[in-house]
């Protein structure tokens, strides 16, 4: 696309905001989340398993493809990690090269399923990631002797991270400063910069493919995916592309949670996992770029706070989900972009059916229509 | 071999209730195991009550009214949205109706005896089978074949068959697809409640029960082809027996095995052994 220089200018400046605000909100986080009842290792884990939502945004908001399954990558790329360090290189554990293997495992594994999902729709495209997640369940929970069963892998403490110059143990904390309301700089651990570096690495990737001719194109077959054929590209493998860097984003989550926490189990690949991600990504906001992050630390912060005071911290969380669903079809953050947009549309587009004539007139193709 | 016709049957009664559902609404009810586990529960606090009949009489009745309920307060907003965004709601009812089973009856799995005079078994001649499971059997069949009956036989299924077809122009001839729809998914909730207050005594219950039954019923309607009435059947008994003899040949691939299945169904034929429509487009 052809921008004059003011526009190219804007933009730049538009992109230095967005990357300095997106910093400086990961450098106060985790201090800005200890007065309010968190803590900084709460926000180690919002970040890591906030990549896994932001790459599922790829595929459900900007793809259009519900995935029920995405806890596959994401708990298969934590056994993986886990046994590089435990079983596969216990003489030389090395960090970089559990995290490379579980999500180069983990892209094998979603090119592979990808290729047989992505030629379904809707319902049918849920469904079969469902199933595939169930077998991935399975094949963990039976398989006692390389994953533990449902035991799971313990203890695997993670290999420092080698960064050439110097090895960081990353489970090292800050010096003790007290910061008054805002805790101690010394409950903050090296993992925390770790996680926030990777996680802004994930979002400016992310931000410059949904930016990209890709992300258009991407948008396109979402919106109407003949049309998009017709002018000449193949939806199958946008959409396989998609699936497969959200599940390896997944994976990278996946790893580097087992690792932060020492250990995984098959929780990690549960339908009730693969629904998280949903529900992050929904209650944060669809099609935006921070929402799933903000909905993970969102749903997780309110887990941390509301179940030490009540079992009933999950019926909340459903209760939560179903009126986003119903009232915020947005999210938290498409809540706030909302207005603008739906009013140029109002305006402009009026080939979409009249809204009196029932969308389910034609019931046999209705289910098969791509998310609108 | 008969405790996967039995295992199967579950799955047909749920699977009917999701494919007719599915038919006539068009809906993909994430909640439908949700209607199994209420019916489990009202089913096992009415017949410490009263007896077992009652628990069974209460339990259908109850899960249709709480389903017509969440089709009038909040399935009726998603008529006119995607497919994913129903999905999205009925899995967030799911998740709160499984929470406050949780809450109210806890976690712990409960089973409830099955009566005195049923608890025996009956000599089949060539094996001696416990005499409620036969009776569930019979049960389920004969609920599969009245609501063929209901479907196929009746003015008011003609309406439902047709409404399937083409809803409008049902409209325009003056029946009423709106209460054919209510009706429909009532009675699809309703099976899977009285199905899940009359299995509680052969498979224990927990407020988990709902999804650990939704999820296979799932991959019975895919089989069979979503939409399809002979199709859940046919898939439900299909599934019930792979796993049954899966657990004898190798019992650590039986509860893979059914997903493989659904998933070399979906890949060699999208729409089902017995579904009708073309699921691949493009």
């Amino acid at each position: 696309m052809r921008r004059g220089p003011a526009a190219a200018r804007a933009q730049r400046n538009a992109d230095l905001r967005f990357y300095a605000l997106t910093l400086l909100g990961l450098v106060l986080f985790p201090i800005a989340i200890h007065p309010i009842g968190g803590y900084p290792g709460l926000a180690t884990q919002i970040l890591l398993v906030g990549i896994a939502s932001i790459g599922f945004n790829i595929l459900l908001g900007y793809a259009g493809l519900l995935s029920y399954g995405q806890a596959m990558f994401y708990g298969v790329g934590s056994y993986v990690a886990l046994l590089c360090v435990s079983r596969f290189f216990p003489q030389h554990p090395n960090f970089w090269v559990a995290v490379v293997l579980a999500v180069a495992f983990v892209t094998v594994m979603a090119l592979l399923i990808g290729m047989l999902v992505v030629r379904l729709y809707g319902i049918y495209f849920a469904l079969l990631t469902l199933a595939f997640a169930q077998m991935f369940f399975f094949i963990v929970f039976k398989w006692r002797d390389m994953t533990q069963g449902d035991d799971g892998l313990q203890g695997i403490t993670a290999p420092p991270l080698a960064l050439g110059f110097a090895t960081i143990d990353l489970t090292q904390a800050f010096p003790a400063v007290n910061l008054g309301p805002f805790g101690d700089l010394s409950d903050v651990h090296y993992w925390y910069v770790f996680a926030a570096l990777v996680t802004f690495a994930v979002l400016v990737f992310t931000r410059i493919l949904v930016r990209s001719q890709f992300g258009e194109v991407l948008a396109a077959i979402r919106e109407n995916e003949e049309r998009s054929t017709f002018v000449g590209f193949d939806p199958m493998r946008y959409k396989l592309a998609a699936f497969v860097i959200a599940g390896a984003l997944c994976g990278l989550s996946g790893a580097l949670r087992g690792l932060y926490e020492t250990s995984t189990a098959p929780d990690a690949l549960t339908v009730e996992t693969s629904g998280n991600f949903v529900i992050f990504t929904i209650v944060g906001g669809v099609k935006t770029l921070l929402g799933p992050l903000i909905g993970t630390g969102f749903i997780m912060y309110l887990q941390n706070v509301i179940s030490a005071k009540t079992d009933a911290w999950r019926l909340i969380e459903g209760v939560l989900f179903v009126a986003i669903v119903v009232f915020l079809p947005g999210g938290i953050l498409g809540s706030f972009r909302r207005k603008a947009p739906r009013a140029l549309l109002a305006n402009a587009v009026r080939v979409t059916p009249p809204p009196g004539e029932p969308s389910a007139s034609d019931a046999q193709s209705a289910p098969h229509e791509l998310p609108r | 071999m008969l405790d996967g016709f039995i295992r199967g049957l579950v799955y047909v009664a749920i699977a009917l209730g999701l494919t007719i559902v599915f038919g006539m609404l068009r809906l993909v009810n994430f909640a439908h195991g949700a209607f199994y586990a209420i019916g489990a529960y009202v089913g096992l606090v009415v017949a410490q009550q009263y007896g077992i009949v009652w628990g069974l009489v209460a339990a259908p009745i109850a899960v249709a009214l709480f389903a017509v309920v969440f089709d009038r307060v909040l399935l009726r907003l998603f008529y006119d949205r995607e497919p994913t965004a129903q999905i999205l709601v009925t899995f967030g009812v799911a998740v709160v109706v499984e929470e406050t089973l949780r809450l109210i009856f806890g976690g712990t799995t409960r089973t409830f005896a099955v009566p005195d005079a049923l608890s025996g078994s009956l000599n089949l001649g060539f094996t001696q089978y416990p005499a409620y499971r036969l009776l569930f059997a019979v049960g389920i069949v004969a609920i599969v074949l009245l609501v063929w009956f209901f479907i196929e036989r009746t003015d008011f299924g003609l309406i439902v068959r047709a409404g399937i077809r083409d809803r409008t122009m049902v409209q325009l001839l003056g029946g009423n697809v709106r209460l054919a729809s209510t009706v429909i998914f009532a009675l699809g909730a309703g099976i899977a409640g009285l199905v899940g207050a009359a299995a509680s005594p052969i498979y224990s219950v927990d407020p988990n029960t709902g999804f650990s039954f939704l999820v296979p019923s799932f991959v019975v309607v895919v089989i069979g082809g979503l939409g399809s009435f002979w199709g859940a059947v046919v898939g439900g008994l299909i599934v019930g027996e792979l796993q049954s003899l899966t657990t004898l040949v190798f019992p650590a691939a039986s509860d893979v095995v059914i997903y493989i299945a659904m998933a070399l169904v979906l890949i060699v034929r999208p729409s089902g052994l017995f579904g009708e429509s073309e699921v691949i487009r493009g």
